[in-house]
């Protein structure tokens, strides 16, 4: 029971990372039909931008969080710029294309501007909260560091907040116009360009927290975006892709599935038992969890 | 298609033919420099030829992934599943149970095809992304399980060793040449099977089906049988590919058949110009040797040594940028 | 129009990657002695071929500034087979057939090599890994060799060490990478573990790309094994000692030489205590040499060797001596390759085998390293330093 516990805890910290990933892909999908394959590496950026702030400029902790979100923000945005925006009336999957060479570019300047080794935020500069040693005891022997516990929160607020955003807010409104229907949103006066690239924005700096999470717990490296970008990637379109409440929802199921799949089942199938699950929920509702039924869109 | 006896393809045909001919008389002219202490900075001829062989069965999966991404619009992020189906089970024959190649290779095709009739089956009600990441699912699910069953493969990481050559009457195919004219052959056959198919009533169903499938449906088009083809058709092709690498590589193992791959080839589809055979070769070609262009000491030089990858994704997105309809069509 | 640009564009790339000058060699007066670095200096493993150049580059500079060999340049070419053993077989194809390069040190990954194995065996040309563990990697070939031992010795040695050493460590997990070395190293140790009675509670895999093993681990304590073996490299067996005391695990922490890099002690920080690990030398444990290797490479490179670039520094040293005592400037390519491989081949005792810094190499018959002694480290006081017992005769 007690493993059980911790194991559920384990998935939910994974599964918010990965919901945290997986809304900088749908947002875009949504608006753009466009798997955004570089979205990873701005997740990874965004790691290595906020150990750089830290430990080379001595920024604190918590400025260095927000400076990070807003320069992975600017860089979305610059990304959607020089290479998206040219390529808004080609055929979608000259985009995509467009994607794979941003991410391969990017992923590979990562490597050779910080190199290859794995790197960690050093300990000392990080807010007592985020130092992994303080911790809450589970029953059983096992910790919780507060950490993770702020992973989950963290995660959790963004995600309402996101949603309130998208609800409640003009440009959420702009930004669910332009996901119906782009040419009748231009025509009824919302710059569509310009709620794209705010799009780009609110994704990647949510990608950048996500990255400076999995840099305090884990490691940064220049493939570490490819790896957990793929699962988010399955997270979104496990909950229909193009709707933010599903990509969160998929992110949980995904960090629950792959840590139980590793956990109970066989540690070597892993993320593929989590795939399976994907598999098996799409053929049964071929629009995701909670995406609507759309039209062919290839 | 331009089968004219024109002069250009005459010359064309014949370099194809004799290419062999022309790299090993480089080496040959090297071999006879290297003797006076002369070395010319020239990438030798077994080399290329081996650049070469890789393009050219980079083609012959285009061509096949072009069947279901060109031909009838489906986006297919898993490709490589059938390329490693095709490479283990010609691999396993061949190495454990000592099949020879000629009768391997065949059986690799089949059981590709069939993993293609099983995976189009449950996928057939889907569309778009979602196609997507289910053929990636199962392209993973496959690449784990060589990954993991160890008493299947018979070594760690999916390694299959000593895969032996292709041998006819104790003649041993083995040198880069053999190989050379032994993937022509397949890609003409691959080129005449898919552009038959693409000329005629199959092609045509396919065509109307990416158009629009409900049109395609209600103008009497058997949708699902004609997507199924497509799958199985596509798989086989795939598995062919996967049959030759077996041999042509001796050694194969798990990471040949990463999720990478499938994303190469696609590029390969997309840049090219989807939907069109010569499009997927010319893709293919120029793909499948920018990564060894790109190698320090051709046109990079040594301190840009591991800028290759970047100069890589930097072309993709400059060749999209400037031709998004992909090389082979006008622009669109 | 666009066609015409992109065909030029084509035609150009080609015309300029074929139309290089003719090499200058002629025109210098010190000849070169060209050597092939093959390695993956991209992709997933690209930590491992930072330090494999680095050793490399340690050693060239060291030759050269001693005045070479026999008063010729030894010139390294780094060649990157990005750890996939589809490019792989294409660096092997443009290396072996490249007539200036004499002799291979690569590949790392086991199944790289083994991608390469046919075409130089074919070539004529030795591939001397300083990285591949792979019980098959030298089988069948005359032409491939390595300088450090197999998983196969190495996993019986751990298995035997924590058997008759460690005496009260009764049950033992394996936590394996799931790729050819952590498998095939955790092999060796479950069949000699299994032969003599060690009691294997758990058997868990990870793959390489990922960072977060808290599921395996926390099934893993669940079972409450006294020991942990990690069956993996640096980067993930960090993380995995550091994530497993979060998780509350308390037992002892094995590794192999995969995690015998300085980085395993500053990602695993202060849960890296008491982790015991083999490796095939150490810094500590060997002679001068190695630690005069250690000094030279912080001069150079601004941080510590570890276990691949020492191992890299001894393969490009044995290459260097091999030429230094075969090299025929009048003999053709072919027949200089021969002569190194001959050369490797007759360091079959002891008594003729190299000497460097990471203790006395030489190969048995298949090319593969004898006996060289398998050392045991632990930290302490975030320092790896010998154990007190070490375990040195396996028979």
């Amino acid at each position: 029971m007690a493993q059980f516990l911790e194991q559920i805890i384990n998935g939910l910290v994974l599964g918010g990372i990965y919901a945290l990933i997986a809304v900088g892909y749908t947002m875009v999908y949504g608006i753009i039909q466009l798997i955004n394959f570089a979205h990873g590496e701005i997740f990874m950026l965004g790691a290595y931008i906020a150990l750089m702030l830290i430990t080379v400029f001595g920024i604190p902790f918590w400025v260095a969080l927000p400076l990070s979100m807003v320069l992975c923000a600017m860089l979305g945005m610059l990304i959607d710029l020089v290479a998206y925006r040219p390529l808004r009336n080609a055929p979608r999957l000259s985009a995509l294309i467009t994607a794979i060479g941003m991410s391969l570019a990017l992923q590979n300047l990562a490597r050779m501007i910080w190199s290859a080794r794995d790197r960690q935020f050093p300990t000392q500069l990080l807010p007592t909260i985020f130092q992994g040693q303080n911790a809450i005891s589970l029953p059983g022997g096992g910790t919780l560091p507060y950490r993770d516990v702020c992973i989950i929160l963290l995660a959790l607020v963004l995600m309402i907040a996101l949603n309130r955003l998208i609800y409640l807010t003009k440009i959420g409104k702009a930004m669910r116009a332009c996901a119906q229907n782009p040419v009748a949103a231009n025509l009824m006066g919302i710059k569509t360009n310009q709620v794209i690239a705010i799009t780009f924005a609110i994704g990647s700096a949510l990608g950048a927290v996500a990255g400076i999470m999995v840099g305090l717990s884990e490691s940064v490296t220049p493939t570490m975006g490819y790896y957990k970008g793929v699962a988010a990637f399955a997270a979104a379109v496990l909950g229909g892709i193009g709707n933010v409440t599903g990509a969160m929802l998929g992110g949980i199921i995904i960090g629950v599935a792959e840590v139980f799949g590793a956990g109970y089942i066989s540690s070597g199938y892993r993320l593929a038992i989590a795939y399976i699950i994907m598999i098996v929920v799409i053929v049964i509702r071929p629009s995701g969890l909670l995406g609507k039924s759309t039209g062919t869109r290839a | 298609m331009n089968d004219k006896l024109t002069p250009k393809n005459v010359i064309l045909g014949l370099l194809v033919c004799f290419l062999p001919l022309l790299m090993y008389g480089i080496d040959a002219i090297s071999l006879l420099l290297s003797r006076y202490d002369i070395y010319l900075d020239l990438p030798s001829g077994d080399y290329m030829l081996r650049i070469v062989v890789r393009a050219y069965l980079y083609m012959l999966l285009a061509i096949g992934l072009n069947i279901v991404c060109g031909f009838t619009g489906q986006l297919d992020l898993g490709y490589v599943g059938f390329y490693l189906i095709g490479g283990y089970t010609a691999g396993l024959l061949m190495a454990r149970l000592g099949v020879t190649y000629w009768i391997a290779l065949p059986l690799a095709v089949i059981n590709g095809a069939l993993w293609g009739l099983l995976r189009g089956a449950p996928t057939l009600r889907l569309t778009g992304d979602y196609f997507a990441i289910v053929t990636f699912g199962f392209a993973e699910l496959l690449f784990r399980i060589v990954k993991n069953e160890e008493w299947l493969i018979g070594g760690p990481n999916g390694m299959v060793r000593d895969i032996p050559p292709p041998a006819v009457f104790g003649v041993v195919f083995n040198q880069n040449w053999h190989n050379y004219y032994h993937i022509i052959l397949l890609l003409m056959l691959v080129v005449f099977i898919t552009y038959r198919l693409q000329h005629s009533r199959v092609g045509r169903a396919w065509v109307a089906i990416r158009e629009d499938e409900q049109a395609a449906e209600s103008m009497g088009i058997n949708v699902s049988r004609y997507k199924a083809l497509a799958f199985t058709v596509s798989a086989a092709i795939g598995a062919l590919g996967g049959g030759f690498i077996a041999q042509f590589q001796v050694n194969i193992s798990a990471p040949f058949f990463e999720f990478w791959e499938s994303i190469f080839i696609l590029c390969m589809v997309v840049l090219g110009g989807m939907g069109s055979i010569r499009g997927a070769m010319i893709g293919a070609a120029i793909l499948g040797s920018l990564g060894e262009i790109l190698r320090p000491g051709f046109i990079i030089p040594y301190q840009f040594g591991n800028a290759r990858y970047l100069i890589f994704g930097i072309i993709l997105i400059l060749l999209m940028r400037f031709r998004p309809g992909g090389l082979s069509l006008r622009k669109a | 129009m666009r066609n015409c640009i992109i065909i030029l564009l084509i035609v150009g790339l080609v015309s300029i990657w074929g139309c290089q000058p003719a090499s200058k060699d002629k025109q210098e007066a010190q000849r070169e002695l060209k050597v092939a670095v093959a390695a993956p200096f991209t992709g997933n493993a690209a930590a491992f071929g930072e330090m494999i150049k680095r050793g490399a580059e340690l050693r060239e500079k060291e030759i050269n500034d001693a005045g070479g060999i026999n008063g010729m340049k030894l010139t390294l070419i780094f060649e990157d087979d990005a750890g996939r053993d589809a490019e792989a077989s294409l660096v092997a194809e443009r290396i072996a057939s490249n007539l200036q390069i004499l002799a291979v040190v690569g590949h790392f990954n086991s199944s790289c090599s083994l991608a390469g194995k046919p075409i130089y065996k074919r070539a004529g040309i030795v591939e001397l890994s300083p990285g591949s563990t792979n019980v098959t990697v030298c089988e069948g070939s005359d032409w491939t060799f390595r300088n450090l031992y197999r998983d196969d010795f190495q996993g019986q040695f751990i298995a035997r060490y924590i058997d008759e050493v460690l005496t009260d460590l009764q049950s033992v997990a394996v936590f394996f990478d799931n790729d050819d070395y952590g498998r095939g190293l955790r092999n060796a140790f479950v069949e000699e573990a299994e032969k003599i009675g060690l009691n294997l509670v758990a058997d868990e895999a990870y793959e390489r790309d990922s960072t977060n093993f808290k599921a395996q681990l926390t099934s893993i304590k669940a079972k409450n094994p006294d020991a942990i073996f990690i069956s993996g490299l640096y980067g993930q067996a960090g993380l995995i000692v550091k994530q497993g005391r979060e998780t509350g695990i308390t037992a002892q922490f094995f590794g192999a030489d995969g995690i015998d890099s300085p980085d395993f002690l500053t990602i695993a920080g202060p849960a890296a205590e008491g982790t015991y690990l083999t490796t095939p030398f150490t810094f500590g444990a060997a002679g001068e040499d190695a630690q005069q290797m250690a000094t030279n490479f912080e001069a150079l490179h601004g941080m510590a060797p570890d276990t691949w670039a020492a191992l890299t520094y001894d393969a490009v040293g044995m290459i260097a001596e091999a030429l230094e005592k075969t090299y025929n400037q009048e003999a053709s390519v072919r027949d200089n390759r021969k002569a190194i491989r001959d050369h490797l081949a007759s360091l079959d005792t002891p008594e003729e085998g190299y000497v460097g810094v990471t203790g006395i190499t030489y190969f048995d018959v298949n090319g593969d390293t004898v006996n060289k002694p398998a050392y045991v480290k632990i930290v302490e006081d975030g320092q790896f330093v010998a154990a007190d017992q070490q375990l040195l005769d396996l028979n």
